[in-house]
């Protein structure tokens, strides 16, 4: 009897952990979706979206809306601009990163950083959806009839104190992201949806330059 | 001698000059009828700043909630624009709890330091220390004196509007800290300016929403 207990304590965290989300199942045929994934991101070579952006504060149950715009151009270039209720720009250049705040401009070397090389990293696979690929995150993929969910659940100890788990929100009809949602330990979280996606169009490149 | 009879008059003019010179203009008045009114004591509701800290050479730019949870019960959350959370401080009552704050400013001096100014903004243990009260000279200023150990804050309210426009944190002799309070709107200040002499830190609060 005891040791039943035991094992069902044991078992508890990944039971909930492992839990699927309501309205979805499991995947089972991984291969196929990390197939069709590649591909699509392999024929998108710009995007352009607005988005909005909710920050939820468990302990004060206040959520902090923030909505703006990106664009992202291959390889390397991602321009993220916030303009309600804040005027905020963050524009990534290859090997140089950009912060435009109170009209004031910060020019940085992403590789001079660790934290800059993780927040270039992070966006840049998160507006293409590539996080699939990379080895720091547990990957689970569920679906229902419209959406694939992409679930990631970091492994290295650093990232596991400020993140529990990464869910991308994936329209089944063109494979873009239309969803990021960051739950951290302590259930707060950052929800950031996307509206008026276009891919392909053409973008200066001096929108990833900021002055 | 003559070197050093020099040096001491220069200095205690200039010491003097900076206590006598601002504090010592204000005449001691009896407790007034209007008590310090709380700045974010507003019906429990959340304020949003834009905020901007620069400390020595570096800027760290984000938001800062404020929220009253309920009487003497407070929650301050920094977080990034981008959604991460920086700090999370809970003051309750005369106690203060660090409930999470990310490396970056897991630095003692740091922390006591951005708790020692948001507490001079709520105000919320001060109706338990001694406190004494000013008038500048042509008495168009209230100025509450809150006397700690070795510091006073002062809070320099405009009797015509009730508004608090200014908090400074002194010593006998020096002012440590200085905060300005502007652009009320709707009873709450739009902008605030909090800035330190001592180190090199100053941070900037514009409201967003409430």
């Amino acid at each position: 009897m005891r040791k039943i207990v035991l094992v069902v304590l044991l078992s508890l965290p990944v039971v909930l952990f492992s839990q699927v989300p309501k309205g979805f199942s499991l995947v089972k045929d991984t291969a196929a979706f990390k197939q069709k994934m590649d591909t699509q991101s392999k024929i998108i070579n710009s995007i352009e979206s607005d988005f909005s952006q909710e920050k939820y504060l468990s302990v004060m149950s206040e959520k902090i809306i923030s909505k703006g715009h990106f664009c992202f151009k291959k390889a390397n270039m991602l321009r993220w601009e916030y303009f309600d209720p804040y005027k905020y720009i963050i524009a990534i250049n290859k090997d140089k990163m950009y912060i435009k705040d109170n009209g004031k401009v910060n020019k940085y070397d992403i590789n001079s950083n660790k934290m800059f090389k993780s927040i270039n990293e992070m966006m840049m696979n998160t507006v293409q959806g590539n996080l699939l690929n990379n080895k720091d995150y547990k990957a689970r993929i569920y679906e229902n009839e419209k959406q694939y969910l992409l679930e990631l659940s970091p492994l290295q100890k650093g990232a596991k104190d400020f993140l529990k788990v990464i869910q991308l929100y994936i329209d089944k009809a063109d494979y873009a992201v239309v969803q990021v949602k960051m739950i951290e330990p302590s259930d707060d979280y950052t929800s950031i949806e996307f509206t008026n996606r276009k891919n392909n169009q053409s973008i200066d490149e001096t929108k990833f330059i900021l002055k | 001698m003559k070197r050093n009879l020099f040096l001491s008059s220069f200095l205690f003019v200039l010491l003097t000059g900076c206590s006598l010179g601002h504090y010592g203009r204000l005449k001691e008045v009896s407790p007034p009828t209007e008590a310090l009114k709380p700045i974010f004591g507003d019906n429990f509701t959340s304020f949003l700043f834009k905020t901007n800290i620069s400390i020595y050479n570096k800027e760290i730019s984000g938001l800062l909630l404020t929220k009253q949870m309920s009487s003497g019960d407070y929650r301050i959350i920094f977080t990034t624009e981008l959604g991460m959370k920086m700090f999370d401080f809970e003051f309750k009552d005369t106690s203060f709890t660090l409930q999470y704050c990310v490396p970056q400013f897991d630095r003692p001096a740091l922390l006591k330091t951005l708790k020692n100014d948001i507490e001079m903004l709520l105000m919320n243990n001060i109706s338990l220390l001694p406190r004494s009260y000013y008038s500048n000279k042509d008495e168009t200023e209230m100025i509450h004196r809150v006397r700690m150990e070795k510091l006073s804050t002062y809070y320099f309210v405009e009797k015509s509007t009730q508004q608090i426009y200014k908090i400074e944190r002194s010593s006998k002799v020096f002012k440590k800290v200085i905060i300005s309070l502007n652009d009320y709107k709707e009873g709450v200040p739009a902008n605030i300016i909090i800035k330190h002499s001592d180190i090199k830190l100053k941070i900037e609060l514009n409201l967003l929403k409430r």
